[in-house]
C-alpha cells in the first residue's frame, strides 16, 4: 500500500495542491516523493529509464531490491552536493512484495512500513498504532489514507488530496484519491450547533 | 545585619525631615489649607458664568503701581485651544499649575490624538493641587482656579480650590469680593442665559465691587463658545462691552 | 525564520455600508506543526470596536490584556467608550513604547465611530498607523489576502454580502498559506448588532 498527499510548498507559500507525489516507475513499481520536487521527479524518471533498460537487457523485470539500490547508488554519488530526496520504492517482483526507503544522504532500508517527509511523524503515529500484519486490502487502504489525513491535519506543509495505491502481483492500481478538505468532515462531522454560537465575552487568558 | 545599620540611619533621615507640612490640627482641620484659602480670599476677584451657548470668565487686573505696563500682565490663560483658566490668589502659584495643566493636556493629546475633555483636565489639575496638600517639602497652592471650556459635552465651568476639591458651577466667584459677587450672580443668573448676556452680567458683577473706575485695561475677560476656541478679549473689545452695560 | 511567522495567522477587516467585518483564521502552530485550531486572534474591546492581532500568539494575548486594561481604565475615568481612532492612537503609543524590543504583532483595528461611521486600520509592530477606506490585511497569509481582497472587494456592501465576501477572501487566501487556516472566525458589526460566525474550512 502506498499513500501520499499532494501539496507542494515554497517556504510558507503553497505552490500547488495537486502534485502527483506517487510516481509510477513502471506498471509494477511505484516511487514516492518527498524533499526537493525537481530532484525526486528527475531521479525517478531516470530510475524508470534504467529499469526499462535492465528489462530489455535481461529479458525480465528488475527486482525492487535492484531498482532501489540503483537509485541509492546514484544518490550516494551526489552526496553532499545538495540533492534532497526522501523516497520509498514499492513494487512487486519475483520474490513478492518489496518496500525500500531511500534518501539523498545515501540511506537505503528494507522494511514493512515507512513514512517519509515533513508530515511523516504524524503519519507514523497513526500507522504504528493501527498496523497489524494480516490486514485486508481495505483495512490497509483505510489505515494509509487515515495516516495521510492526520499528517495533513497537523503538518502545515502537507495537504491537498490523499492518494492511495495498492501494489499486487498484477502490478499497481490506484484505489482512491480524496480531498482531505472533505475527508476531515467525513471523519469528524461538525454538529451544526458549533457552527453558529452566541457572542460571548472574550476569554481572558 | 552589617548593612542594616546604614539602612536604618538612612531611613531615619528620610522620615524625620520629610513630614508633610500640612498636618491635621486636633479639631480635624488642615490649617495650611485654611491659610491657602485665606490667600485666595484676599486675592483679586474673579468670576465665571456658564451660559447656554458658552462660558465667560472674568477677573480684576489691579496692578501694584501705575508704572507697571498693564499689557505685560495676562491673568486669564489658555490651557488648550478650547479651555481657558483664571485664578484668584497668588500669581506665581497659578503659573505652576498652568504649566502642569498644559503639559497634562498635551500628554493626553499625544496619547489619544484627541483634545482632552474639560473634566479630565480639571481632574488632573485638581489631583496636582491635592498632592501638594499631602507631599513632603511643599505647601498648598495659594490659588483657586476657574476653568472654562467647551467640548463634546457642551459649555463647562469648574472651580478648583487649594485642597484639590472641584465642582462644576453655573456661575461662581472667588477672591476679595466673593460673597457680594456670588449674591449678585445668584440674583442675575438664569438657566437660559446666553453668552452675550452672561458677559454683561460678568462685567456688572465685577463693577459692583470695583474700587475705582473700571476700564478695558483693569479687567480681563475670556470667553468660549460653540466654535470651541477660547479667546481672551482685547482691551478695546472690553471697552465696547463696557459701553453696552452703561 | 521570522518570529512573526512562528505561529502563523491570517487577519482581514473590510468596510461595508454603515458596517464592517473583521475575520481571522483559527490556527495556532509552532512553525509547520499545528497545535490548536480554535485559537482566538480577534478581540472585542466594546460593542462597536474590535481588535485583531496577527503575529506571535503570546504577544497577541499579552498586548490584548494590556489594551483591555487601558480601555477599562479609560471607561472608568471618562465614562464613555473609546472611539476607534482614539483606540488606534493608544495602540500605536503602546507599541512604540517598545520600539527597541517590540511586540511581534501586527494589529488590525476595526470599529464604528461617531454616527456609526466605519473605521479600519492596521499598523506595524512599532505602531506606524496605516488607515484604509476599503480593507486591511495582516499575518502570514497577507500577500494572498491582498490579492483576494483586491479582486473581491466592492465599496458599500450591505452586511450580508460583506460577510460572504470577507469569508471567501479569507478561506481562499489561507488555502495558499501553510501556516494559517484550519477554519475561520468572522465578526460582522452593524450599528444595531454584532454577528459572530465560525467558518468551516479546509483542515490541511
Amino acid at each position: 500500500m502506498v499513500a501520499a498527499d499532494s501539496r507542494a510548498s515554497m517556504g510558507g507559500y503553497i505552490s500547488s495542491q495537486s502534485v502527483k507525489k506517487i510516481i509510477e516507475i513502471n506498471p509494477y513499481m511505484l516511487g514516492t516523493m518527498a524533499g526537493g520536487a525537481a530532484d525526486c521527479q528527475f531521479w525517478h524518471r531516470n530510475l524508470g529509464i534504467k529499469c526499462r533498460l535492465h528489462e530489455l537487457a535481461n529479458k525480465r523485470r528488475i527486482s525492487v531490491t535492484g531498482a532501489s539500490k540503483l537509485l541509492a547508488n546514484i544518490l550516494y554519488s551526489y552526496r553532499g552536493m545538495g540533492l534532497s530526496v526522501g523516497t520509498m520504492i514499492a513494487g512487486w517482483d519475483e520474490k513478492g512484495p518489496g518496500l525500500y526507503y531511500v534518501d539523498s544522504e545515501g540511506g537505503r532500508l528494507k522494511g514493512t512500513k515507512f513514512s517519509v517527509g515533513s508530515g511523516s511523524p504524524y503519519a507514523y503515529g497513526v500507522l504504528d498504532s493501527g498496523y497489524h500484519y494480516d490486514m485486508t486490502i481495505d483495512e490497509a487502504a483505510e489505515l494509509a489514507r487515515r495516516s495521510i489525513y492526520h499528517a495533513t491535519f497537523r503538518d502545515g506543509a502537507s495537504g491537498g488530496v490523499a492518494s492511495v495505491y495498492h501494489v499486487g502481483p498484477t502490478g499497481w492500481t490506484k484505489l482512491s484519491g480524496d480531498d482531505v478538505g472533505e475527508l476531515h468532515y467525513s471523519y469528524y462531522p461538525v454538529e451544526p450547533a458549533i457552527v453558529e454560537q452566541e457572542m460571548t465575552e472574550a476569554v481572558v487568558a | 545585619m552589617g548593612r542594616s545599620f546604614t539602612d536604618t540611619v538612612y531611613d531615619m533621615g528620610d522620615s524625620q525631615y520629610s513630614f508633610s507640612l500640612t498636618t491635621f490640627s486636633p479639631s480635624g482641620k488642615l490649617v495650611q489649607i485654611e491659610h491657602a484659602l485665606t490667600a485666595v480670599g484676599s486675592g483679586q476677584t474673579s468670576l465665571g458664568i456658564k451660559a447656554s451657548n458658552g462660558v465667560v470668565i472674568a477677573t480684576e487686573k489691579k496692578l501694584p503701581s501705575i508704572l507697571v505696563d498693564e499689557t505685560s500682565v495676562q491673568k486669564i490663560q489658555i490651557l488648550t485651544p478650547n479651555i481657558g483658566v483664571v485664578y484668584s490668589g497668588m500669581g506665581p502659584d497659578s503659573r505652576v499649575l498652568v504649566r502642569k495643566s498644559r503639559k497634562q493636556a498635551e500628554q493626553y493629546n499625544r496619547l489619544y490624538k484627541e483634545p482632552i475633555p474639560v473634566t479630565q483636565l480639571v481632574r488632573e489639575t485638581a489631583a496636582v493641587m491635592q498632592e501638594f496638600t499631602q507631599s513632603g517639602g511643599v505647601r498648598p497652592f495659594g490659588v483657586s482656579l476657574l476653568v472654562a471650556g467647551f467640548d463634546d459635552k457642551g459649555p463647562q465651568l469648574y472651580q478648583v480650590d487649594p485642597s484639590g476639591s472641584y465642582f462644576s458651577w453655573k456661575a461662581s466667584a472667588m477672591g476679595k469680593n466673593v460673597s457680594n459677587a456670588k449674591t449678585f450672580l445668584e440674583k442675575r443668573y438664569t438657566d437660559d442665559m446666553e453668552l452675550e448676556d452672561a458677559i454683561h452680567t460678568a462685567i456688572l458683577t465685577l463693577k459692583e465691587g470695583f474700587e475705582g473706575q473700571i476700564s478695558g485695561k483693569n479687567i480681563e475677560i475670556g470667553v468660549i463658545e460653540a466654535d470651541k476656541t477660547f479667546r481672551v478679549l482685547t482691551a478695546a473689545q472690553i471697552e465696547d462691552y463696557l459701553q453696552e452695560v452703561e | 525564520m521570522s518570529i512573526f511567522e512562528y505561529n502563523g495567522s491570517a487577519l482581514v477587516a473590510m468596510v461595508g455600508k454603515n458596517c464592517f467585518a473583521i475575520a481571522s483564521d483559527r490556527r495556532l502552530g509552532v512553525q509547520l506543526q499545528t497545535i490548536a485550531t480554535d485559537f482566538q486572534r480577534i478581540f472585542k474591546i466594546h460593542d462597536k470596536l474590535f481588535l485583531g492581532l496577527s503575529g506571535l500568539g503570546s504577544d497577541a494575548q499579552t498586548l490584548y490584556q494590556r489594551l483591555v486594561f487601558r480601555h477599562k481604565l479609560y471607561q472608568l475615568r471618562e465614562e464613555r467608550d473609546m472611539k476607534p481612532e482614539t483606540f488606534a492612537s493608544l495602540v500605536s503609543a503602546i507599541l512604540y513604547e517598545k520600539r527597541f524590543g517590540p511586540y511581534f504583532c501586527q494589529p488590525v483595528i476595526a470599529g464604528l465611530g461617531d454616527d456609526d461611521k466605519p473605521f479600519i486600520c492596521t499598523m506595524d509592530s512599532i505602531g506606524a498607523k496605516e488607515l484604509a477606506k476599503d480593507f486591511v490585511v495582516a499575518g502570514t497569509a497577507s500577500e494572498s489576502l491582498y490579492g483576494a481582497c483586491e479582486s473581491m472587494f466592492k465599496p458599500d456592501m450591505e452586511h450580508e454580502e460583506l460577510f460572504e465576501t470577507i469569508s471567501q477572501a479569507l478561506l481562499s487566501s489561507v488555502d495558499r498559506d501553510c501556516l494559517s487556516g484550519w477554519g475561520g472566525h468572522v465578526y460582522v458589526v452593524t450599528p444595531s448588532e454584532v454577528t459572530e460566525r465560525i467558518l468551516k474550512g479546509r483542515m490541511d
